[in-house]
């Protein structure tokens, strides 16, 4: 299908948005970086001399190797009682739908539940157990808010590895004679150890990019790359200087994508499965009664913790200040329904534009790198990815070097914002896609060639129809992102175009937590609608695994 | 098949019947990290109109990726097809008229059976009404009456083949383009719906061209067959004429089942050859092809060679030599025996066992084989 009229314009389309939108951007970040009259690596040495850069670095490096060791451990411990402990299906239903709560939450919500807990005067640690000496601000707590927001991403990916190791290889090693411990570690673990190692990619990654935790949680004391380089920009003015430490940021956001691609591309590596016939259903016998007890405990105060900081925001919103003023009251409501009105109404009218723009791109995408031959294919793939592997406040400072002055000065409106969010968060959709299709015979395209319809006919009466589980999960996903997105959009928003995270910060940074607690919630249950949309969708277009725009979120 | 035609004339008289010629078609494919490897090489073939012509091989002989460029999948590296007359070998897939039954029927599965029938009607933009009228009629012709509103995954195998064939006549195409329809069938259905194609097919007389690695079928269904052997064409005809005078050794094993064996021209006379069959002198009629002295390989269809005593002289015309039987299956309306015959294991077949009787493992025989069940490979018939 060579002389397709309909694919080669479609490439070239899609390769011309991401060469403005993603390429174009990381291209002026580098100059910004590397070009000072000539090139130059002055921006960079400045750095290497400023003790707080060297320790942001440092304090990085640690902070996300850290969340990436305890996210992945708690996510294993969930998933492990999840699909290894046969217990009642609905323990399994009700993990999941804790579990989504930190995921689909605006970036904020642990690190205030956290400072309402555990804070000077901590409804926990303070009026609970009297002590006065806890400290949550540095990198315990930074640590403890990240752990407990991204163990999920950890879960999910863990969950599908573990359902996926059947039960029927650990049968077969008991009946060699090996004992439960054994059988765990050298089958059960080994054939999960290159999910295992993804999830903790993953979690360090999502660690790494994190922006708001350690902007709250943070302090002086404890500086990361993101929130230096964020404070550089709009606190300094020095777009050099910001621009650098995110060169900082980009080179360990690459080794650990390149890692994790280097993961999950490994055929052989996700040694799971696949081997045609299902195996007898049979039980799974690898966790003994004491384990699972074990993991039971480990979980339940995971979950208890996850609770308690869920229901201090609400108690946060609807009292006039939790810990002092424990009356209730609608103020915050109220603030939120009209101050704080437009940037609610602004956020949904974004994320609910990005939704069919960034969906449509997603399939398009989709199909075209699994579903058409042209030179660059792989490059076509691997180029719309950067703008999600990178942490998002790389993406932002690119976006405001690249966008801010003429010929292209789009920061401050609704379009940028837009375009921020499709290229960023379009490739749970990609991916949703290419899974359909992967389950999708090409003959199905090939009879509708033979009938007489030319591809882009094909693509809307056949492919478009069958991927619409995968158009809609993406879509859930681009609208999730677009609500509680902070990173990168902070230095895109104006007067004109403002965001409900945006509202949460400057909640938190004027002190107003009942406020940002207010819009917290809010943000959680349009969220949740629309998740319960989705899924009530999906469950009518029988969509089948792809359906779980949850199980998106991770990856 | 005559109320198909007639509503096809209100939407313009359909062009059937025509006829399909490869002319040194060619094509490589490129493998990761190997050389390229001619997947069809220099094939040249006609297919009459209406004629239904197979292209049978093993798997890996080219014949799918030949009948995927016929129908505009692939594109030929060189060489010329054409439809009518009408030069093809670029010509995008959709803009051919073709109906294509895949192995694994590609059925839509978002659509109902209806919609998918009417799916090309719908492309051509045909007014509804007629789409309406051809769909139901052509529901008829496969047997499926009242099916239109199911889905494709609420019908049997069977039944979804019929679909994938009624969606592939419904446009009236020039070609029927079959690959391997019937190998997702279980074998009882696969008989019954290769006589229904088979039916259908002289019924609608559209050229046809059918890719299967079963001669059984093959023989079955085709007016003609073309076996296909390491991307080239090894021998186009009837069933017959491949069964009788197959060209090559490759074709007289893969049509039926063959004894080969190694034998050489003794002598010349009066229109006759002498050969040489095991330590015998066999006579057959014609002789001018031959040098004396010749080696030939002569081609023994395990039917056409009879267990026969021991102790059994042989006649005029025939040639009996010693052998011991050395296994044996018996399949009801026939047993298959192999015999050792000269350090070489020979097979034959006896037919109705249970009236004439089973032969035991070990037992010394005699293997009766008349000089007009002899054909000598390479022969014109």
């Amino acid at each position: 299908m060579k002389r397709d009229p309909v694919v080669a314009p479609a490439v070239l389309l899609v390769w011309a948005a991401v060469a403005l939108f993603v390429l174009y951007p990381l291209g002026r970040l580098l100059v910004v970086i590397f070009w000072n009259g000539g090139p130059s690596l002055d921006a960079v040495r400045g750095l290497v001399g400023d003790w707080t850069h060297r320790a942001a670095l440092v304090n990085s490096l640690l902070l996300a190797a850290l969340v990436g060791v305890a996210g992945t451990a708690l996510g294993l411990a969930f998933a492990l009682l999840a699909v290894r402990s046969n217990l009642p299906r609905w323990v399994g239903r009700a993990l999941d739908a804790i579990v989504l709560l930190p995921l689909i939450s605006p970036p904020f919500t642990a690190a205030i539940a956290l400072i309402f807990a555990l804070g000077p005067r901590g409804l926990v640690s303070y009026h609970v157990f009297g002590l006065t000496k806890v400290n949550i601000y540095g990198l315990w707590g930074t640590l403890l808010s990240e752990t407990l927001t991204y163990f999920p991403i950890a879960y999910l990916t863990l969950k599908a590895v573990l359902a996926n190791v059947d039960p029927n290889l650990e049968d077969s090693a008991f009946s060699l004679g090996a004992r439960r411990w054994r059988v765990f570690r050298m089958i059960t673990l080994r054939l999960a150890t290159p999910g295992v190692a993804n999830a903790f990619l993953l979690v360090s990654a999502a660690s790494l990019a994190d922006f708001a935790t350690p902007l709250i949680l943070g302090g002086t004391k404890f500086p990361v790359l993101p929130t230096q380089a964020f404070l550089q920009i709009t606190g300094l003015y020095d777009m050099r200087g910001g621009a650098a430490l995110c060169f900082l940021l980009l080179v360990p956001a690459l080794a650990i994508f390149a890692g994790q691609r280097w993961f999950t591309e490994r055929r052989g590596g996700s040694f799971v499965t696949v081997t045609g016939k299902v195996g007898a259903a049979t039980r799974v016998k690898t966790l003994s009664p004491a384990a699972v007890a074990a993991l039971v405990l480990v979980c339940g105060v995971v979950v208890a913790l996850v609770l308690v900081c869920y229901l201090l925001i609400f108690a946060a919103s609807i009292v006039r200040g939790l810990g002092a003023d424990n009356s209730l009251s609608l103020a915050h409501y109220a603030h939120v329904f009209s101050g704080g009105l437009k940037a609610v109404r602004d956020t949904l009218v974004i994320a609910v534009i990005c939704m069919p723009v960034g969906g449509l791109f997603a399939v398009v995408l989709g199909f075209l790198v699994s579903r058409t031959e042209f030179p660059g294919r792989r490059t076509l793939e691997f180029a719309a990815m950067i703008n999600y592997a990178l942490p998002g406040t790389i993406v932002g400072i690119a976006y405001l070097v690249a966008f801010n002055d003429a010929p292209l000065a789009l920061t401050g409106t609704a379009f940028i914002l837009v375009v921020c969010y499709v290229f960023r968060y379009s490739l749970a959709g990609t991916r949703a896609t290419s899974a359909v299709l992967a389950q999708i015979d090409p003959s199905i395209e090939e009879a509708s060639a033979s009938l007489g319809a030319r591809r882009d006919l094909t693509f809307r009466r056949v492919v478009l129809p069958l991927v619409r589980p995968a158009l809609l999960a993406g879509m859930t996903v681009l609208f999730i992102r677009a609500m509680t997105a902070i990173s990168a959009t902070i230095f895109l928003v104006s007067l004109d175009w403002s965001l409900v995270t945006v509202r949460i910060l400057e909640g938190i940074t004027n002190l107003e937590l009942g406020q940002a607690s207010a819009f917290s919630v809010v943000v959680i249950l349009l969220v949740y609608l629309a998740v319960a949309v989705a899924s009530l969708t999906m469950r009518r277009l029988n969509a089948g695994s792809v359906g779980q725009a949850g199980a998106l979120l991770g990856g | 098949m005559r109320a198909l035609t007639e509503v096809g004339a209100a939407g313009g008289q359909a062009e059937r019947g025509k006829r399909l010629t490869l002319e040194h078609v060619s094509k490589r494919f490129q493998r990761e990290g190997q050389s390229a490897h001619a997947a069809v090489n220099d094939v040249t073939l006609t297919v009459e109109p209406g004629e239904l012509l197979t292209l049978l091989g093993p798997s890996g002989c080219g014949k799918t990726t030949t009948l995927r460029m016929i129908a505009g999948f692939e594109q030929p590296d060189a060489g010329r097809i054409s439809i009518g007359g009408d030069d093809v070998t670029t010509l995008m897939v959709y803009r051919r008229s073709i109906g294509f039954v895949f192995q694994n029927y590609a059925l839509f599965p978002h659509l109902t059976i209806f919609e998918n029938v009417a799916y090309g009607l719908r492309v051509r933009r045909l007014p509804e009404p007629t789409i309406r009228a051809r769909v139901g009629q052509v529901l008829d012709l496969v047997g499926l009456p009242g099916y239109e509103r199911r889905f494709p995954n609420q019908l049997s195998g069977g039944e979804q083949q019929r679909v994938a064939v009624a969606r592939a006549v419904v446009v009236e195409p020039q070609l029927l383009l079959f690959d391997e329809p019937l190998s997702n069938l279980d074998a009882k259905l696969r008989v019954q719906m290769r006589a229904e194609l088979s039916r259908l097919q002289r019924q609608l007389a559209i050229t046809t061209v059918y890719v299967t690695h079963d001669q059984e079928e093959a023989m079955a269904i085709s007016d003609r067959i073309a076996v296909m052997h390491q991307g080239a064409l090894a021998q186009v005809g009837t069933a017959e004429e491949l069964y009788s005078a197959p060209r090559s050794a490759f074709v007289a094993q893969f049509i039926g089942r063959v004894n080969l064996v190694e034998s050489r021209v003794l002598a010349r006379s009066g229109g006759r050859t002498a050969i040489g069959l095991w330590d015998a002198s066999l006579s057959v009629p014609g002789g001018d092809a031959y040098a004396v002295g010749q080696r030939l390989s002569l081609l023994l269809r395990p039917e056409s060679l009879t267990l026969v005593p021991e102790s059994a002289k042989a006649t005029e015309s025939e040639v009996v030599v010693p052998g011991i039987v050395r296994s044996r299956t018996f399949l009801g309306e026939k047993v298959e025996y192999a015999v050792e015959v000269g350090g070489a294991l020979l097979q034959i077949v006896a037919y109705d066992p249970t009236r004439r009787g089973v032969v035991d493992v070990g037992a010394r025989v005699g293997v009766a084989c008349d000089a007009t069940a002899v054909r000598v490979l390479g022969a014109e018939s």
